[in-house]
């Protein structure tokens, strides 16, 4: 007994002598296949397996180059040629060229393609929302997909486009090896399968429901991994991944609750780590509704809620409230026009609903979201305090809420809901990503606000060259929905992760993952 | 025997076809769309549309007059009766493999949950019965309660935080440490550990089933105690035991060969019963600790409308505890010389 107990102390030694690097995701991934899944814990690991086109700057949303080292555009955005970095191999040796970058360009685009596997229920459903459609819809946005020459991939596109690189920055689009896809048909992605991209780590397993792991890719082109495994756990509780990390069980981890920054702070083995804000929680009103389609009581309501207070009480300090629907990284885009923050004056409002023919106020539907997200954590209390500030005024408000597949399902069911909480975490770093979400023509119709303006508005902001160009246009658009009053920004949110005090070189990314493969874990024990 | 087993299998079989209609219909009928799931934040009226013709969810259920077999019901049964029950709406991956992956994790938190409710609960039912009204007879009584009474994620919770982070001698949560790989054999970390010679490793999975067992097995550990108290007071008073204390036989002897023997019927009974109750208890247990079992995953395919793995599960949960129930049925020949099966 003695004996084996001692070869078991032995092996645990040994075991855990090796540099590895344990990650509490909140979940395990969907698929690892790139292009047609969007969740977070998937493109969080896809990230660590595949390198996109174009990449992000380390903590912000700037482009870089990735797996092309240069992208220009003809004079008015319609094609966008892509050079391709040379001597990239994929995993399993395979090399990353032009016929591979079309590979999978297409079977996102092209709902005929051979290798898209639709009819076993492959869908590249962000492709559609982020791109206009597919190969031959009206709306889609690429024309085609062209080989110039081997290092070189030139895409045509129907409409002027100049966010197409950061589009395809977006974690959602890895570059895949075309031999391993062709070679695993359509379980690729699975647990049953081998991922293979040119990213700075290697699969190795998936162990179903429990743990990734990877190993690092020491052929690759970039900064190669500091660690000797990389292992990704799934841990859906955030307070057992705050658990895990106390118990040194785990290195560091993601989507933390805001009250637990405090216990992290006290924690002397313990590092808080706040993700650059890139999301925006608010508040929806509709126009269907008989007192809300009046302009001065949708602005009423807006003066009357207490932002900054319910940021304070809710998000510990992790969270800025302000007038503009877009994050402070894209602060650019704001209208000088525009106050930077909401006026918060209830006498004002109440004067204000009693102008607009409500002296005594009225009754209405506040709905609030089941389920937990970093832009509204706990959506319930929060909806109390917004309630309890529209009373002041007047205002009496019934809370309400259901399950989130209906919830998402019936705000957009005539007649919709009166007013709701909702919220949206950005793709890429464009305006665009967030205003044409919600205010777009494809947008969601929650609101049964939809003027021509909008829509131009945006168009011209894709087509835009500059910066300076964008934020021109991006302005109006900010005056036009601050005066509409329809969306009532609440907060822009910095999700809360932690790290054990020895890990070393973690920069978080606002679109919410990055690759780890500038992390080491010096004096890990 | 033998013919009595062709009719409980065979009954098995039309409760499992009666079930897969009524999980068919169920899933379809409670609101929320899967493709307004799926999208999320993102799930416009266009968008969900055009998903839901993509992943067929637009068909009829039953009959289409087109083309009778093109609806979803005789698809998905056509497949069901090849062995097929789909593939997960988002992931692809065949819920037959999540099925094969996830139940040895349930399976093995539920046999330990198991061990640790009749390796506790039933001595402490025969403790509670000899020394009736004793304080041993109050403390088994009181953790019964107790067990019953406390949710099993608040429990889970605090046996995590109190062994896992506060005293830091059992993990707080997960299967395997991850400095452990074991290539599965039979799915149970444990006994695979042995069987491929990693004594390490076997001993890590111990223990990280030690808590979810706890918190898993508490209720049923309650359980057990009461029917075994109660069962064990009922045979201590019958007549044959006291002609066993009368010939002289030693109280272990009456106690442990007369008495629980026959007492045992009720509590094997009670552990067929609880099959069910510990998958239901898995959804909970298994999220807190992180475990990677059917509960959470079907919980989660429930809450984004995947039909086909909730259909799969489903069937697999009732196809289950159909088969303990039958299981602990034949157990009772074995118990009890006077049952006959015919």
């Amino acid at each position: 007994m003695k004996k084996v107990l001692l070869t078991a102390l032995l092996a645990t030694l040994s075991a855990a002598s090796a540099a590895t690097l344990v990650f509490g995701g909140n979940g395990e991934p969907v698929s690892l296949e790139s292009g047609n899944i969007t969740d977070g814990i998937s493109i969080l690991v896809q990230r660590q397996i595949y390198d996109t086109l174009v990449d992000f700057e380390d903590g912000t949303t700037d482009l870089k180059p990735g797996l092309a080292t240069k992208w220009t555009a003809n004079a008015n955005n319609t094609a966008w040629t892509f050079t391709l970095r040379k001597g990239v191999r994929f995993h399993d040796g395979t090399p990353m060229n032009a016929d591979a970058v079309v590979f999978n360009l297409s079977r996102w685009w092209d709902k005929s393609h051979p290798y898209g596997f639709r009819d076993q229920g492959r869908t590249f459903e962000i492709v559609g929302e982020l791109l206009g459609g597919y190969k031959g819809d009206a709306t889609a946005v690429i024309k085609n997909i062209v080989k110039v020459n081997d290092t070189t991939v030139r895409v045509d596109l129907n409409k002027p486009s100049s966010v197409l690189p950061e589009v395809l920055a977006a974690g959602y689009f890895g570059i895949a090896s075309p031999t391993a896809i062709k070679k695993e048909g359509a379980k690729y992605g699975t647990p049953a399968s081998k991922p293979v991209g040119t990213g700075p780590f290697i699969f190795q397993s998936w162990r179903t429901g429990d743990r990734v792991t990877l190993l690092p890719n020491k052929l690759y082109w970039g900064e190669k991994a500091k660690v000797d495994q990389l292992v990704i756990r799934s841990i859906k509780d955030a307070s057992q991944r705050l658990n895990e990390l106390k118990a040194g069980t785990i290195d560091f981890a993601n989507d933390l609750t805001p009250d637990s920054l405090r216990s992290i702070q006290a924690d002397k083995n313990l590092v808080a780590v706040k993700r650059p804000s890139f999301n925006v929680g608010f508040v929806s009103m509709n126009n269907r509704n008989q007192y809300l389609k009046n302009q001065a009581v949708r602005q009423a309501i807006s003066m009357a809620i207490n932002k900054k207070e319910i940021a304070n009480a809710f998000w510990n300090g992790l969270a800025v409230s302000n007038a503009s629907f877009l994050p402070p990284v894209l602060a650019w885009a704001n209208s000088p026009k525009v106050p930077a923050d909401y006026k918060f004056d209830p006498a004002a409002a109440k004067k204000m609903l009693a102008d607009a023919g409500y002296p005594n106020g009225f009754s209405i539907d506040l709905w609030y979201m089941p389920v937990s997200r970093p832009y509204f954590p706990t959506p319930k209390p929060i909806a109390e305090a917004i309630a309890a500030d529209l009373s002041v005024i007047g205002i009496k408000v019934n809370l309400k809420t259901e399950d989130w597949a209906k919830y998402l399902q019936d705000r957009n069911k005539e007649p919709g809901f009166d007013m709701y909480m909702i919220g949206w975490t950005g793709d890429y770093g464009d305006p665009d990503n967030f205003y044409g979400a919600y205010y777009g023509a494809n947008a969601s119709d929650d609101i049964n606000w939809n003027p021509a303006n909008v829509e131009t508005l945006l168009q011209q902001g894709r087509a835009a060259n500059t910066q300076a160009a964008k934020a021109k246009v991006y302005q109006q658009l900010h005056e036009l929905t601050y005066n509409a009053a329809y969306r009532i920004p609440m907060v822009h949110s910095n999700p809360l992760a932690a790290a054990r005090s020895y890990v070393k070189g973690w920069t978080p990314s606002p679109l919410g993952s990055e690759p780890f493969n500038t992390i080491s874990v010096g004096s890990k024990k | 025997m033998g013919s009595y087993l062709i009719r409980r299998l065979a009954r098995t079989l039309l409760v499992m076809l009666g079930i897969s209609l009524v999980v068919f219909v169920f899933v379809r009928s409670i609101p929320g769309d899967p493709a307004v799931a799926m999208l999320g934040e993102r799930a416009t009226p266009e968008a969900a549309a055009a998903l839901r013709e993509q992943l067929g969810l637009n068909k009829p259920w039953f009959f289409n007059p087109a083309n009778p077999l093109d609806a979803q019901y005789p698809k998905y049964m056509t497949a069901l009766l090849s062995g097929d029950l789909g593939t997960g709406l988002k992931s692809n991956i065949p819920v037959l493999d999540d099925l094969k992956a996830r139940f040895p994790a349930t399976a093995e938190l539920s046999v330990a949950a198991l061990l640790v409710a009749l390796l506790i609960g039933m001595p402490a039912g025969i403790l509670a019965a000899l020394r009736r009204n004793s304080i041993w007879d109050n403390l088994a009584t009181t953790i019964s309660l107790v067990g019953v009474s406390m949710p099993v994620f608040w429990l889970g919770l605090l046996l995590s935080y109190f062994f896992g982070v506060k005293l830091g001698i059992l993990p707080p949560s997960g299967r395997l440490g991850t400095e452990f790989d074991i290539a599965p054999i039979t799915g149970f970390n444990v006994l695979d550990a042995l069987l491929r010679g990693q004594p390490a490793a076997a001993w890590d999975a111990v223990r990280h089933l030690i808590l979810p067992a706890i918190a898993l097995g508490s209720i049923p550990l309650a359980i057990v105690a009461r029917i075994t108290r109660s069962a064990m007071l009922d045979v201590l008073n019958q007549d044959y035991v006291r002609t066993a204390r009368a010939k002289g036989l030693a109280d272990r002897t009456v106690t442990m060969k007369h008495a629980l023997r026959n007492a045992l019927l009720p509590v094997v009974t009670v552990i067929g019963l609880q099959a069910g109750a510990l998958l239901g208890g898995a959804v909970l247990t298994e999220t807190i600790f992180s475990w990677p079992g059917l509960g959470s995953w079907v919980y989660d395919a429930i809450s984004q409308r995947d039909y086909p793995i909730i259909q799969g599960g489903v069937i697999f949960a009732a196809l289950v505890v159909s088969v303990v129930n039958l299981l602990v049925d034949l157990s009772y020949a074995s118990l009890d010389p006077r049952i006959q099966y015919s």
